[in-house]
């Protein structure tokens, strides 16, 4: 997968880069809207990361070059405005998906993953992992062809894991993912374990590996072999 | 009242005040002048009666026999001041007492004296003042008639413009795109008038697109720099070598910067609140919002072993769903944090009111303080803005939000 970060922060910029470098991927990053422009002229790339606000213009434009030139790269708006305006008008202009800072990596990497997904059409519509298949349009899981039923909960965590396979994620960070960073939920990850716990168990009933580590108190890492 | 009825009423009265004064005035002045008159009179026939006394040197009595002119009296008096005076004044012709004037004074013939009267009638002088008192009264009647008339239909015609005015002004609302036009006037002061309202409401509006640039500007310059410590931590955590100590370290300061991430979300809405910059509305089905509350907050319940109890009414509002979000999302949190361990979060909806009850300590909290910013109990983890945001957004949208405390349940109760 080959993608263009546009973020004017230097430090954000290199972190993200670094996490998004792996299983092949290749990550080219720009921070301002002339030189992402340029980029976009020359190359085509699958997914974008666009910040909105860049020190010579709005992310906005880089949304407007890629309908005018009938671009089709994927497109995650990374802003720190938390406006409903920004959201709406982003979407409006093309975008896929609308994230807010400060964010997980894990976060940024399954939301990428998603949205290239749905833009990439894959004639399968499977994501295969190792003996995980996933029917991501049927929502619906096999283990060595053997169906697997999860709850809710469970199917969203699988679907993050595999996109941050072979990462460290933090309670805080799967927390988030799962119910929303607008909820509160007291600094008490408890219910983690069990759906975590839940989750590891059928993949082992039906025959997967045990992927699932738990990385002290701090978070759980797929492992990725 | 309305402002040509004011107009009217003070017209009227200062037309009245003139009008009777300049009456008065105008009888005063009417009645001395035609008295004048009457006694210049008087006094040509006292002299034309003296004249004759004197000239015919006999008995004056003679002049008037008649007696209903001039009246010559003998008398013993030396001395008498000439003076005019009212009397009666019988008319011969018509045989019936009038008001009359009357001239006295002494006359010398042949050395005896003689004191003389003439009088005559005033009827004509009355009558003068009564034609003009009935005319002067019509004029008033007239007067006043037409100032009602005036007032009432051509004042009211020429309000119309401020009457345009006064409604745009209404409907005017700072977040949309439309801009105060005011509709052109052919007087001077109406013209003035919406232009200065069309210089107002620019300006109004220009400060509040700068305010709505500020917050989220702000929001941006604060949220970079955490999405910069959030990034960092996820990808120190991917070093093998850190110990437990450490990933405890890391676990703490994830926890801080989640929590300034929230506070700093709030303190910008309540700002958004503050400032009316929060204006999107849709019809929200109150009941299935909480309902679908109810399931997203199960695992947050159970990790307390406590239990929901519900009364559903369909109940629809107009608002953000973004802001109801939050707010039903505070309550069921507050709920939930300030429980006990297998208690109960009784839920009611009515179409009049949202009651969310919650078991807890057995003390009730300080109604006064507790929607205040930053009012927290000693434990909470909290932010300390979550209840001053659920009574910002209740009074953004004109509801009322109290808190009250019975038998060991802590309640809070949302008025539509």
């Amino acid at each position: 997968m080959k993608i263009l970060v546009i973020e004017d922060e230097h430090s954000l910029r290199e972190n993200i880069t670094s996490y998004l470098n792996v299983d092949g991927n290749i990550c080219e990053s720009c921070g301002g809207l002339t030189v992402a422009l340029q980029k976009l002229a020359d190359y085509d790339y699958d997914c974008v990361l666009l910040d909105i606000g860049l020190p010579d213009g709005q992310g906005f434009d880089v949304l407007e070059f890629l309908r005018t030139h009938h671009k089709n790269e994927a497109v995650l708006i990374i802003s720190a405005r938390n406006s409903l305006d920004d959201k709406l008008k982003g979407l409006n202009l093309g975008a896929d998906d609308y994230l807010t800072k400060p964010f997980h990596l894990a976060e940024l990497k399954a939301r990428l993953m998603a949205v290239y997904r749905r833009k990439a059409l894959n004639t399968s519509n499977k994501l295969i992992f190792n003996e995980i298949s996933i029917d991501i349009p049927g929502r619906t899981v096999e283990v060595n062809d053997t169906p697997i039923i999860l709850t809710r909960k469970e199917y969203e965590m699988l679907l993050y894991f595999i996109a941050n396979k072979g990462k460290v994620i933090s309670k805080n960070a799967i927390a988030e993912h799962l119910w929303g960073d607008e909820m509160d939920m007291h600094d008490n990850f408890d219910f983690i374990y069990t759906h975590i716990k839940n989750l590891r168990r059928k993949l082992l009933d039906a025959g997967g590996k045990d992927y699932l580590t738990s990385i002290y108190g701090l978070g759980y890492k797929f492992i990725s072999s | 009242m309305k402002l040509s009825e004011h107009y009217t009423r003070t017209s009227v009265y200062i037309t009245l005040t003139v009008l009777l004064f300049g009456a008065v005035i105008y009888y005063f002045a009417i009645n001395y002048i035609a008295q004048q008159q009457l006694d210049r009179g008087l006094q040509q026939q006292l002299t034309e009666a003296e004249e004759y006394a004197r000239s015919n040197d006999q008995n004056p009595q003679l002049y008037d026999l008649d007696r209903d002119h001039a009246v010559f009296v003998k008398t013993n008096l030396q001395q008498l001041q000439k003076r005019f005076f009212d009397t009666t004044y019988f008319n011969p012709k018509e045989q019936r007492a009038e008001a009359g004037r009357a001239v006295e004074d002494l006359v010398k013939v042949k050395n005896n004296n003689y004191k003389v009267v003439i009088a005559i009638s005033r009827a004509g002088q009355k009558y003068l003042i009564e034609v003009i008192t009935i005319i002067t009264l019509t004029l008033l009647a007239g007067l006043l008639f037409v100032l009602f008339i005036t007032n009432k239909y051509l004042l009211n015609g020429l309000w119309k413009p401020f009457r345009l005015t006064l409604t745009e002004i209404k409907q005017f609302n700072i977040a949309d795109v439309d801009q105060f036009t005011g509709k052109p006037s052919e007087v001077d002061e109406f013209t003035e008038l919406n232009e200065a309202i069309r210089e107002m409401s620019l300006r109004v509006t220009h400060d509040y697109l700068k305010l709505k640039q500020f917050t989220e500007n702000a929001s941006h310059e604060m949220m970079t720099p955490l999405a910069v410590v959030t990034t960092k931590l996820d990808t120190l955590i991917q070093d093998e070598t850190l110990g437990a100590d450490q990933l405890a370290q890391i676990t703490d300061i994830y926890s801080s910067i989640n929590k300034s991430s929230r506070l700093n979300h709030s303190l910008l809405l309540l700002a958004k609140l503050e400032n009316k910059l929060i204006t999107e509305e849709e019809p929200i089905e109150l009941d299935i919002m909480l309902a679908e509350k109810m399931q997203q907050f199960q695992e947050l319940m159970q990790s307390k072993n406590l239990s929901f109890q519900h009364q559903l009414q369909p109940k629809q509002i107009l608002a953000s769903k973004y802001l109801v979000d939050i707010l039903l999302n505070n309550l069921f949190s507050n709920a939930i944090r300030h429980n006990i361990i297998g208690g109960v979060v009784i839920i009611q909806l009515t179409a009049h009111s949202l009651s969310i009850k919650n078991s807890g300590g057995v003390n009730q909290l300080n109604t006064d303080l507790i929607f205040e910013r930053f009012q927290k109990g000693k434990e909470s983890q909290g932010t300390g803005l979550g209840l001053t945001l659920v009574k910002n957004i209740c009074q953004h949208y004109g509801y009322t939000i109290h808190y009250h405390h019975q038998t060991g349940l802590h309640a809070f109760v949302i008025t539509f």
